[in-house]
């Protein structure tokens, strides 16, 4: 090997900071390869292993959240390395306001997760505790790649520990479920892949998000490609009607699987719409945001139909994960700053109560091995503890003031409100009527879906929790033990201080949405009142009377 | 920052904090009994904090005092505060909700001493929570801090009805109670949403057009509707009564289902500007305050007539709002508070002697609960609004002013009511203690002093506290001056009519037929029909698109995906067939293609 190579490595370090970004990427891995020397049998090993390796790179997240800047506009702590040269593949990783959120959700819950863990996965914990923290690899990777293909690598790599974790440790149908999710995944991502390709081509031979995001495209071009990547996320959100995958896989996983399914990974689905598709094809969005709005709201409200209609716990808490997920992708698709918030909130916001919630309910099929709701009944009087927590999370879920989910939906409405009304930036030709009518009336739709969230959410409380115990196996349910209830507990604090002090969380992103919306948005609103104008000039030509000779 | 505003956050600070106490530290919480008492402690505390307040707003009646932080950032604008608004309004409320606050939680002490140690605790946690709330509510200094107090003594509500979560009815009933107000709660949102576009903030008296106003005024009174429990939306009250009585005196009658009068006199710069919301208002109320009032004449169940009670004394403060008396109907939500929760106490004390709620179980009860007994009839004739006693002013005020509106039918409607109200209540203190003792009413047994104490306590503003309209005017700002019209000469006739009425037919057990006249309209008016109403809304509105959703996402969306996936399985299968591993078979297949290839080429 000659010298030029490792210089032309060394030469692309920039700044030639201490590279933390990259060290949290691959910790994880780092961990899961000192995991593969440890023999199997030793199961404690492994999960002592998985758990220091995922606190570890807590540890370092944290260093992330100190160093971040909030102020600064643009990428940070950025790591540009030359990783594939003759592919123009660059590592080239970075955190800002939009991604900090989700880094700091995924080292958060990794622990968790795996201390949860300790009891819901009895088997292979070698295997288990690897995939872990692959995983978490993957989805650190996915959050802090800016250079399409690097992230791309990453979004696969997430696959396939999920995979593994579903169908080796997954319920009676795991295959099934398996098998759906992958096909579903997947199918969306090599559409993906392949715009990324022709990106690629178009952008002179680079992967680099801020190079391919400033290559001219024709309209058709961006349609398509945009097409291609909002595919892979909506799928993976997901948005009505690609949400099929989601129940199953759900509750076919294992406790720990659906907690990260469900905290982190949907996330990436709409962090990839806001870090990738949105600001690469603006004009696209522009054309599709009517049809995001309307896909919301339908997710919104079938999802909690869906949810009201389940006879498994688990299957329930999924299909609310398809409604609340509606409310993030309504802020995404209103795109102002108060939406966008909103949504990033949100995301995190569902992360911390879905999540808390599977874990709930995997701690009941642990003492019973059913979650049908009407195998329960009255099990508060046994179980206080477990219910106090579960109906704190609940009221997080029906987004209660002083919890985490009111502030998110909150600030999601208030924008949708304010775009319905007020447009700021509509161009004086009078467009964007339709536009503001139908967010408008997604939001009055989208308000009655919280009533919605309280009914589906409320009866299953009652359901499961109240009344008489009518189950004897119900009468020596044990309640939650110390580690339990920590797990919870930890949970729950973060929602209440969300709840009642949410300032701290919206600053850190705020900065990062004010500099996305502003270059973007006008792009958006372009094409958006172009097409409600020339709208109405067809209409105004067919009334306008024909002149008489 | 002043003293005043210092109290005024320790009023928020001290409930909360026992309530996180009690959450954080089960051992406490489940000692009961201590538990307890140290919340009645701290609500002791809110109280004569409330009560110093009070004592300076009415030497000072004018005076407003703020501290506010912002709490969200909109679009990197500040939006929506948090702290403590202090004016003659909410220094008085506070004082009403501390005062009967503190009333119940001694009264639940004794109420609910046979509850085991950790219900007990459990109970006060949620009553600590619920005094947070209500203050949130209260001192807000915008309406997004009174949204924000106002979903929590929602789900506070939502606890208490459901403290006896076992009872399959209670919890029922609690649900329907957090769902009916939640629905209407989705106006308060919007409301605020609009304000928030138009005048970019939350607060009540930001300048906005009359248009404007309408349509926020128009959202926030749907909110007000589930809330203090106007019709339609008033079937979610009389469930609520499954929670324990003095849970009922004090969310169900005395503060939480007042709110929705409150966010009404708060936001009153933007209802004053809302003409036809307010003729609205007036209408709506006045046919609640009639609806309820004749549901109540057949209740069998004490709390249930004190539930419809409610209801109708409700419709006449919002009527009383509607038609621009703001003094009207504010001091009947305070002078409401202390009888109703007198009322409430007093049944309580009595469902506490004989087991039940239900008449048949009582009677004659008179000989075995004195004060009880006194109080009750106190509270019913303040109710009744028999001249003199608290609830007469203030029903006047209203009267009056729904008078000079020029509504008639409002007008009569609420006088109707008054006689009914005055009759429903002689009914109720008749079949509760007087006449034929039951059997269960012979073994009853008297109140401790912790139950007799704050009845006593209510006792007080319920008799006297129409005395002090004047001085309670002037924390408004506006004069007072006692005048008798024909109106109010009216209602006192039918009050008294309503009352004679009653100890006639229930008490002398004379003109029976009318009883049997006014059983066909009550049933008709009884809230079954309304539940079934609701219920049917509930199921085409609920549980049939549920359904249908669930055949959708099996049949089309999932179908459509198995579809596609079956499709490639069997055009897999068939073009493998293709693949035959047979030499020959390619051959035949290249020379084909050539030949067909050539033959395209020269037939071009």
């Amino acid at each position: 090997m000659d010298g030029t190579f490792t210089q032309a490595w060394l030469q692309t370090v920039s700044g030639g900071g201490f590279p933390t970004l990259t060290v949290l990427t691959l910790l994880p891995m780092l961990f899961a390869i000192f995991a593969l020397f440890i023999p199997g049998e030793l199961g404690f090993a492994h999960k002592a292993m998985s758990l220091v390796g995922s606190l570890i790179t807590g540890l370092v997240g944290l260093v992330v959240l100190g160093q971040f800047d909030r102020g600064a506009v643009g990428l940070q702590m950025v790591d540009n390395f030359n990783w594939i040269p003759s592919l123009g593949v660059r590592w080239l990783v970075g955190v800002d306001g939009l991604s900090l959120p989700y880094v700091l959700l995924t080292v958060g819950l990794t622990p968790i997760v795996l201390i949860g863990a300790w009891s819901a996965i009895e088997k292979r914990w070698k295997e288990f505790g690897i995939a872990m923290l692959v995983l978490e690899t993957g989805m650190l990777g996915s959050l802090v790649a800016t250079d399409l293909m690097t992230f791309y690598v990453f979004w696969e790599i997430m696959l396939v520990p999920m995979f593994l974790i579903i169908g080796i440790w997954g319920g009676k149908q795991r295959i099934a479920a398996t098998v759906k999710f992958f096909l579903y995944t997947m199918f969306g991502s090599l559409l993906m892949l392949v715009a990324i390709l022709y990106l690629y081509q178009k952008g002179g031979g680079t992967f680099v998000l801020s190079q391919l995001a400033t290559v001219q495209l024709s309209d058709k071009e961006q349609l398509w490609l945009f097409g291609a990547f909002a595919l892979a996320f909506m799928i993976k959100v997901p948005v009505f009607p690609f949400h099929t995958w989601l129940p199953d896989a759900h509750t076919e996983a294992p406790t720990p699987g659906s907690v990260i399914l469900a905290g982190v990974l949907l996330k990436l689905g709409t962090y990839g719409l806001l870090r990738f598709a949105i600001p690469l094809f603006p004009a696209a969005m522009g054309k599709a945001s009517p049809l995001l709005a309307v896909l919301a709201t339908i997710g919104i409200v079938f999802g909690a139909l869906m949810a009201y209609v389940q006879t498994d716990v688990k299957r329930l808490v999924a299909y609310s994960s398809v409604s609340h997920l509606g409310f993030v992708m309504l802020g995404i698709a209103v795109f102002n700053e108060e939406a966008l918030q909103g949504a990033i909130l949100q995301g995190v916001n569902h992360g911390l109560s879905t999540g808390a919630l599977f874990l709930l309910v995997g701690f009941l099929y642990e003492r019973r091995h059913t979650r049908a709701i009407s195998d329960f009944g009255g099990i508060a009087k046994t179980m206080p503890v477990y219910t106090a927590f579960f109906v704190f999370i609940t009221m997080s879920s029906v987004a209660l003031p002083l919890t985490n989910g009111f502030v998110g939906e909150f600030l999601i409405f208030a924008g949708s409100f304010k775009e319905g009304v007020q447009s700021s930036i509509l161009p004086p030709d009078g467009g964007g009527v339709a536009w503001r009518t139908m967010v408008l009336t997604c939001a009055g739709v989208a308000t009655l879906g919280i009533v919605l969230g309280a009914v589906y959410m409320l009866s299953m409380v009652r359901r499961v929790f109240f009344g008489p115990i009518t189950n004897a196996a119900n009468e020596l349910l044990k309640d939650l033990t110390w580690r339990e209830r920590f797990l919870v507990g930890t949970i729950s604090a973060f929602v209440l201080w969300i709840g009642i002090a949410p300032g701290a969380m919206l600053r850190l992103s705020e900065t990062t949405v004010h500099a996305m919306v502003q270059p973007i948005r006008p792009q958006i609103q372009q094409v958006r009142s172009k097409a409600d104008f020339q709208r109405e000039m067809r209409n105004a030509a067919m009334i306008r009377p024909q002149p008489t000779r | 920052m002043s003293p005043l505003l210092m109290a005024a956050l320790a009023t928020l600070a001290i409930p909360a904090g026992m309530t996180l106490l009690f959450g954080v530290v089960p051992m406490l919480r489940r000692t009961g009994k201590p538990a307890a008492i140290l919340s009645i402690l701290a609500a002791t505390t809110v109280l004569g904090i409330a009560g110093w307040l009070f004592a300076t707003w009415l030497g000072n009646p004018t005076e407003s005092l703020q501290i506010a932080t912002y709490w969200l950032t909109m679009g990197g604008q500040p939006l929506g505060q948090v702290g403590v608004h202090l004016d003659g309004i909410s220094v008085s409320m506070l004082l009403v909700v501390a005062t009967v606050a503190w009333c119940v939680q001694l009264f639940s002490l004794g109420y609910l001493s046979d509850e085991p140690p950790n219900g007990l605790g459990r109970y006060f946690t949620y009553q600590s929570l619920f005094l947070f709330s209500m203050n949130l509510l209260v001192l807000a200094p915008d309406l997004m801090q009174l949204f924000i107090g106002w979903e929590l003594v929602g789900a506070t509500s939502y606890l208490l009805i459901g403290f006896w979560y076992p009872k399959p009815a209670a919890a029922k009933a609690a649900i329907k109670a957090f769902v009916v107000t939640k629905f209407a709660d989705s106006g308060l949102i919007l409301g605020l949403m609009v304000l928030a576009v138009a005048s970019g903030g939350f607060a009540w008296d930001a300048p906005i057009t009359p248009a404007t106003a309408e349509i926020v005024a128009g959202l926030l009174f749907v909110a007000v509707m589930g809330k203090s429990a106007q019709f339609p939306l008033h079937i979610w009250l009389p469930d609520a009564m499954q929670g324990p009585t003095p849970v009922s005196a004090l969310l169900h009658a005395a503060t939480m289902v007042a709110a929705g009068v409150y966010l009404i006199v708060r936001a009153d710069p933007i209802f004053s500007a809302a003409v036809h919301v307010r003729e609205f208002m007036t209408y709506l109320g006045a046919f609640t305050a009639l609806f309820a009032a004749i549901i109540a004449t057949v209740q069998t169940d004490i709390k249930k007539v004190l539930a419809y009670s409610t209801c109708s004394q409700l419709g006449y403060m919002i009527s009383g709002l509607g038609a621009g008396s703001l003094l009207g109907g504010y001091f009947h939500l305070t002078t409401h508070a202390f009888f109703k929760a007198l009322l409430f106490l007093a049944a309580g004390a009595v469902i506490h002697a004989v087991h039940s709620n239900e008449f048949t179980d009582m009677g004659g009860l008179f000989k075995k609960l004195k004060f009880v007994a006194i109080a009750f009839i106190f509270g019913s004739l303040s109710l009744a609004g028999v001249p003199g006693l608290a609830g007469f002013y203030s029903k006047d005020l209203i009267l009056e002013a729904v008078h000079e509106s020029g509504n008639h039918f409002a007008l009569f409607a609420l006088l109707l009511t008054a006689g009914l109200t005055a009759f429903y209540m002689t009914r109720t203190v008749v079949k509760t203690f007087l006449g034929q003792m039951s059997h269960s009413a012979e073994h009853a047994h008297g109140p401790g002093p912790s139950m007799t104490l704050p009845l006593l306590v209510l006792l007080v503003p319920t008799i006297a506290l129409g005395w002090a309209a004047g001085p309670f005017a002037t924390l408004f700002g506006k004069p007072y001056e006692f005048h008798m019209g024909l109106v109010g000469y009216t209602a006192i006739a039918l009050g008294l009519g309503g009352i004679a009425l009653g100890y006639l037919v229930y008490g002398l057990g004379a003109l029976a037929f009318l009883p049997r006249l006014f059983k066909p309209v009550a049933t008709l008016a009884n809230s079954s029909v309304m539940d079934e109403l609701w219920q049917s809304v509930y199921e085409i509105g609920g549980q049939t698109p549920s359904r249908a959703a669930a055949w959708t996402d099996r049949y089309i969306v999932d179908g459509l995906m198995n579809f596609i996936g079956w499709l490639t399985i069997v055009l897999g299968q068939q073009l493998r067939k293709l693949q035959t591993g047979d030499v020959q078979d390619y051959l035949y297949a290249v020379f084909g293609a050539a030949a067909l290839l050539a033959l395209f080429g020269g037939w071009r």
